[in-house]
C-alpha cells in the first residue's frame, strides 16, 4: 500500500483543456509514493459559478463528492485551487448549517445512498507536498533542480482561513517553501494571492484581462522568469489569453506559465524533456 | 440529642461518580450533576437537594458516616453537609455550635474548621493566608470584536489583586489550546459575533480546542462572562460554546455562567466580583474552598465591591506583551516627486503595540513626514494593507502578524489597493464616495401600518427579520470593503462590493416602497453593478467582512441573472456552465465558450486565443501535436492540438444522480 492515500479529485479543466496536470500528477503520485484513489462518480465542483444560478445545487453536487470520499474514508486531494476554494466553502456551509445539512442529505439518501458527515478534508496539492510529504522529501527526490526564479502564483480562491491548511491566507508561503527545496528563486509579489477573473473570463475579459495582466507585469518586475500557478482554471487567463492581456493592458506579459504539478514533476525528475525545452525557453529566448 | 442530617450538592459537580460508588443509596449522579435520591430525603424530592435543603432520612442519617466518606471522595468538594440538633441548633462539630436562624453548611474534608465560637475573620484569616501562600495566577482570557470583553477583563484585573491574585490578560488569539494545560484559574469574558460566531480574536482558539487533539483540563478552574445581544437569535452562542468546552474539557466550573445584554456594564462586574472570589478560593494544587468564599468576599470590601459594581473609572490595564525584533516596510510616495518605494525600520516593538501605534511612534520618532490616516481604533477611514491583508489598524496588534510564536515580525504596510494614494499610506476615498452618492442609496419607504407602543406609533419588523438584515450589514469598514475586490483597481466604473452590498441590503428591507426598490435594483442590475465584479472569492477571502459582502453579492446576482432570463453574457456564461455540468457531470470547456461567446468565438481567431491555444505548449516546451483530436473537427470550433478542450466529455459514474440532483434542486436546468 502507497505510504499515502487520498479520494483524488482532478477538477473538470484537468480532465480537459490542461491534461498536462494529469500527467504531471501520475508523475509526482509515481515518485511520492501517493495513491490517487479516483472519485469516478464525481462532478463538477461549480467552480463559484453554478452558485450565481443555485447556491444549494452546487452545494448539494459537492456534498454528494465529500460523501463519495468519506465512504473510502480518505481526505480529498486537488491539483485545482479554485476547486479547493469552491469545495471548502461549500464544505463550511454544509457543517456550519444544520438545517442546510439535513436538507442536503435527505436528498442524497434518496438519490445516492450516501450521506455527508463531514470527517473528511478538502486538501489541495500544495497543502500535502508541505504538510503531509514534507519538504525534507521533496529535497530528498530532487533530481533536476528548477535553476531560475520562480512567481508562486496563489489565486484567490484558496487563499481564505480553511481552505489554505496551516499556510497563512494573506501572506502565505507554502509556495515559496517548495520552489526554495526544488531549486528555484522564490519571487516574491503581492499579485500571487490576487483574482486574474478566470469565473469571468467570458463574461467581463476586458477586467479578466486588466487583472491577468497586473499580475504577470508584476511577478516579471520582482524578476520571475517563469510562473507556476496552483490553480488550472487560472493557467487559462494566464497562459493563452497572455498576448489579449498584453493587448488590453498595454503592458508586457510574455512570461513562460506552468503550473504547480509540473514543476514540482520536472524536478523530481518526470519527463526530463518538457523541463529541458522550458530551460531553453526561459534561458536562450528569455522574455 | 438525635440530629438532622442535610446534604446537598453545590455547583460545580464534575460527575465522576465517586459519592454514588460510595453510597448509591443516597447519591445518583446525572449527565450533569449529582442528584440526592428521593428515597433518601424527607421530602422525597430528586435533586440536588440545593434549594430545599431537605433532610435525610433517619434511616440514612444513622450513617452520617458514609456519607461523610462520600463527601471526602469528591475531589471538588461539592457535597454539603449540615448537622442540626432538633431544637434548631447545628450540632458541634468539635465543640461549638453555628448560629440557630441560618445553618452554616460544613465542607466535608474541612469539617475541623475553626468554630463559631472564635470570630469569624480572624479565623479566616488565618486559613486565607494559607490559602494565598504558592501560585495565585489567573488567566483572563478574552474573546473580543469590538473592545467590550477588554473593558471588563480590565475591570477584573483591577480588582484581582485585592483578592490576592496576579492577573494577567490574553486575548485568544495570543495562547495556543495547549497553553491553557497547567492553568488552574481561568474567567473566560467572551463576546458573540453575528449569528452565533465566535469573535475574530477566537475563531483560531475555538477551531483548536474544537479538534480531536484539543487537551484535558482536570486541573482548571473556570467562570464564563460571556457578552452578546438579545437582538441576536444566538444570544451569548460564543460564551455558552466555551462554557461547554471547558466542561467537557474536564475543567471545574466555580460558578455558573453569566449571559450579558448590551447592558453588560452594569450586569458584569457584581459577576465578575463573585467569580474573583470563587478564582481566589482555589489554592495552590488546585482545591476549592467553599468555606474560604465568604472571607474573600469580605476582603474586597464595599468600598471595592461598589467601586467594582459601578464601574469605576481608573486606568485601563496596559494588555502587554515582550518586545520582538520586528522589520517594518511601510510604503512610501512623495506626489511632488512622484517617487514611491517602501522605507524598512528594524527595530524592538512591544509586540501587543497595534499597527495604528506602530505608525504613529515612526512618525513620531523616525520620520515625522510618515503620512496615514489616523483616527480612532475603529475608524473605518483608516484601513490599511498590513502583509496582504486588509485590515483596520488600530484593531489589529502587531503580533498577529508574526510567523510562529518565536517568529520574527516582518510587516509589510501598504496602502489600500482600490484607491488613488494621496501620499505614503493616506489614500483617497473618492472611488467609493463617488458610487455610493451616484448609486442615490437613501431609503424610500412604503406607507405601512404601525403598532401602537408607549412611545407612539411605530412601524415593526419581526425579529428574524431585523436580526437577518442587520447581520447582512455587519460591516466594519465600507472603505475597506470597497477595496476588498480584486476587480475594483482594473475597473473604475464598477460600483464595488461595498456600495453594491449596501443597495442590496436595503432592496431587501421589507419597509422599503417598490419604487424605492426599483430604483436600487436598477443601479444593482447595471453593467457597472454586480454583473462587472469579476471574482467574488476575492472579496469572500476577506475574512468576515468579506464573507458577509460576498452572501450580498452571490443574492445580488443570482436575482440578476433570473430577472434578466439568463440573457447576455453573464446569463449565458451561467446557463451553459450549469447546463453542460448536468450533461454529463462535469464541466464542457467547448459548450461553454461556443454558448456563451457564440460568434465571439471567431474574434478568438483574429486575437491569437485559438491558434495559440491549436499550438499549445510552444511557451513550456510541450508537444505542439498532442493528439488527434484537431483532425477531426471542422473550422470554427475549438480544437484540440495543446491545451484544447474535449469536444465531448464522457458521463461521470453514476451520472443518473447528478441529473436526479438537479432536477431535485433545481428544475430550470
Amino acid at each position: 500500500m502507497a505510504k499515502h492515500r487520498y479520494a483524488y479529485f482532478p477538477g473538470c479543466v484537468t480532465s480537459g483543456s490542461a491534461r498536462e496536470v494529469q500527467d504531471a500528477m501520475d508523475g509526482i503520485a509515481r515518485i511520492l509514493d501517493i495513491e490517487l484513489l479516483p472519485l469516478n462518480g464525481a462532478s463538477c465542483c461549480g467552480a463559484g459559478v453554478m452558485k450565481q444560478a443555485n447556491a444549494k445545487l452546487q452545494i448539494s453536487l459537492n456534498a454528494r463528492t465529500f460523501a463519495m470520499a468519506e465512504a473510502e474514508g480518505l481526505d480529498v486531494l486537488t491539483p485545482c485551487a479554485s476547486c479547493q476554494g469552491n469545495m471548502v466553502e461549500d464544505f463550511v456551509s454544509l457543517t456550519d448549517d444544520e438545517q442546510l445539512r439535513e436538507e442536503v442529505n435527505e436528498q442524497l439518501e434518496k438519490i445516492c445512498g450516501l450521506r455527508f458527515e463531514g470527517t473528511m478534508r478538502m486538501r489541495h496539492l500544495l497543502q500535502v507536498l508541505v504538510e503531509d510529504i514534507g519538504l525534507d522529501v521533496l529535497a530528498d527526490k530532487l533530481l533536476n533542480p528548477i535553476d531560475f526564479p520562480v512567481a508562486g502564483y496563489y489565486g484567490a480562491p484558496m487563499q481564505q482561513e480553511g481552505a489554505c491548511g496551516d499556510d497563512d491566507a494573506y501572506d502565505p508561503q507554502y509556495f515559496e517553501q517548495v520552489i526554495e527545496v526544488l531549486g528555484g528563486a522564490p519571487v516574491e509579489y503581492e499579485g500571487r494571492t490576487q483574482s486574474v477573473g478566470f469565473p469571468s473570463l467570458l463574461s467581463e475579459e476586458e477586467s479578466a484581462m486588466k487583472m491577468t495582466a497586473a499580475v504577470l507585469t508584476e511577478a516579471k518586475k520582482e524578476g520571475a522568469k517563469i510562473m507556476a500557478t496552483a490553480c488550472p482554471l487560472s493557467h487559462l487567463n494566464l497562459d493563452v489569453y497572455q498576448v489579449e492581456a498584453a493587448r488590453v493592458s498595454g503592458q508586457d506579459t510574455d512570461l513562460p506559465v506552468i503550473h504547480l504539478p509540473e514543476l514540482v514533476a520536472w524536478a523530481l525528475g518526470h519527463d526530463k524533456s518538457r523541463l529541458a525545452q522550458l530551460r531553453t525557453r526561459v534561458l536562450v529566448m528569455g522574455d | 440529642m438525635a440530629a438532622v442530617v442535610k446534604v446537598w450538592i453545590d455547583e460545580g459537580c464534575i460527575t465522576c461518580d465517586a459519592c454514588e460508588d460510595t453510597f448509591p443509596e443516597v447519591f445518583h449522579v446525572t449527565d450533569d450533576t449529582c442528584f440526592i435520591r428521593a428515597e433518601a430525603r424527607v421530602d422525597g424530592g430528586y435533586d440536588e437537594n440545593r434549594d430545599s435543603k431537605s433532610a435525610v432520612t433517619s434511616e440514612f442519617a444513622a450513617q452520617l458516616e458514609i456519607i461523610e466518606e462520600a463527601a471526602d471522595e469528591c475531589p471538588v468538594d461539592v457535597i454539603i453537609i449540615a448537622v442540626e440538633t432538633e431544637g434548631g441548633e447545628a450540632e458541634p462539630a468539635e465543640e461549638s455550635a453555628a448560629e440557630a436562624e441560618e445553618i452554616e453548611p460544613t465542607v466535608v474534608g474541612e469539617a475541623e474548621a475553626p468554630a463559631a465560637a472564635e470570630p469569624v475573620a480572624s479565623a479566616a484569616s488565618g486559613g486565607l493566608e494559607e490559602l494565598m501562600q504558592g501560585e495565585r495566577d489567573l488567566l483572563l482570557l478574552i474573546g473580543s470584536q469590538s473592545g467590550n470583553s477588554e473593558a471588563v477583563a480590565a475591570d477584573a484585573a483591577k480588582a484581582a489583586p485585592t483578592y490576592g491574585l496576579t492577573a494577567r490578560i490574553k486575548m485568544m488569539d495570543e495562547i495556543a489550546i495547549g497553553d491553557l494545560v497547567g492553568v488552574r484559574r481561568v474567567i473566560i469574558i467572551c463576546s458573540t459575533w453575528g449569528e452565533g460566531d465566535m469573535p475574530d480574536t477566537a475563531e483560531d482558539l475555538w477551531q483548536a480546542a474544537s479538534s480531536s487533539a484539543a487537551p484535558k483540563l482536570p486541573g482548571t478552574s473556570f467562570g464564563v462572562c460571556s457578552l452578546g445581544d438579545t437582538a441576536y437569535e444566538f444570544y451569548c452562542q460564543s460564551g455558552k460554546d466555551w462554557d461547554g468546552w471547558f466542561e467537557k474539557a474536564g475543567a471545574t466550573r466555580l460558578l455558573d455562567r453569566i449571559d450579558c445584554d448590551l447592558d453588560y456594564e452594569e450586569t458584569s462586574p457584581p459577576w465578575i466580583a463573585e467569580a474573583l472570589a470563587h478564582v481566589a478560593a482555589v489554592d495552590e494544587a488546585g482545591n476549592f474552598h467553599a468555606d474560604a468564599l465568604d472571607d474573600l468576599r469580605a476582603l474586597a470590601g464595599p468600598e471595592e465591591s461598589s467601586r467594582v459594581a459601578a464601574g469605576a473609572a481608573f486606568d485601563i490595564p496596559q494588555l502587554t506583551q515582550a518586545e520582538r525584533q520586528a522589520t517594518v516596510r511601510v510604503f512610501r510616495y512623495d506626489p511632488v516627486t512622484g517617487e514611491s518605494g517602501h522605507d524598512v525600520w528594524q527595530c524592538a516593538l512591544p509586540a501587543h503595540m497595534s499597527v495604528l501605534e506602530t505608525l504613529r511612534l515612526l512618525k513620531g520618532t523616525q520620520d515625522g513626514s510618515l503620512t496615514f490616516r489616523d483616527g480612532a481604533p475603529d475608524d473605518p477611514t483608516t484601513g490599511l494593507l498590513v502583509n496582504g491583508r486588509l485590515v483596520l489598524p488600530g484593531r489589529v496588534s502587531i503580533s498577529q502578524f508574526a510567523r510562529g510564536d518565536e517568529g520574527a515580525l516582518n510587516l509589510r504596510i501598504d496602502p489600500l489597493p482600490a484607491y488613488d494614494v494621496i501620499r505614503d499610506l493616506a489614500v483617497d476615498h473618492d472611488s467609493y464616495q463617488r458610487h455610493l452618492a451616484a448609486s442615490r442609496p437613501w431609503f424610500r419607504g412604503a406607507t405601512r401600518d404601525g403598532a401602537q407602543l408607549d412611545q407612539g406609533v411605530m412601524g415593526m419588523m419581526d425579529a428574524p427579520t431585523a436580526a437577518n438584515l442587520h447581520a447582512a450589514q455587519d460591516i466594519a469598514s465600507n472603505q475597506l470593503l470597497h477595496s476588498a475586490s480584486d476587480t475594483v483597481p482594473h475597473n473604475r466604473e464598477y460600483i464595488g462590493p461595498a456600495v453594491l452590498s449596501r443597495l442590496w441590503n436595503r432592496s431587501q428591507d421589507p419597509r422599503i416602497s417598490d419604487a424605492g426598490r426599483a430604483a436600487l435594483l436598477a443601479v444593482i442590475q447595471g453593467a457597472d453593478g454586480v454583473k462587472a465584479e469579476a471574482d467574488i472569492s476575492s472579496v469572500n477571502r476577506q475574512g468576515r467582512m468579506g464573507a458577509v459582502a460576498s452572501a450580498n453579492l452571490y443574492a445580488a446576482k443570482r436575482a440578476t441573472l433570473q430577472e434578466q432570463h439568463f440573457t447576455g453574457r453573464h446569463g449565458a456564461h451561467v446557463w451553459f456552465f450549469t447546463q453542460t455540468v448536468k450533461l454529463s457531470g462535469t464541466l464542457n470547456e467547448t459548450v461553454l465558450a461556443g454558448g456563451t461567446l457564440k460568434m465571439g468565438m471567431l474574434r478568438n481567431l483574429y486575437r491569437g486565443i485559438l491558434p495559440r491555444m491549436l499550438l499549445g505548449f510552444t511557451r513550456t516546451g510541450g508537444p505542439i501535436m498532442r493528439d488527434k483530436q484537431s483532425f477531426l473537427i471542422g473550422a470554427g470550433i475549438p480544437v484540440s492540438i495543446g491545451k484544447m478542450p474535449k469536444l465531448v466529455n464522457s458521463p461521470v459514474e453514476d451520472h443518473h444522480e447528478v441529473v436526479a440532483l438537479y432536477n431535485a434542486m433545481d428544475g430550470r436546468f
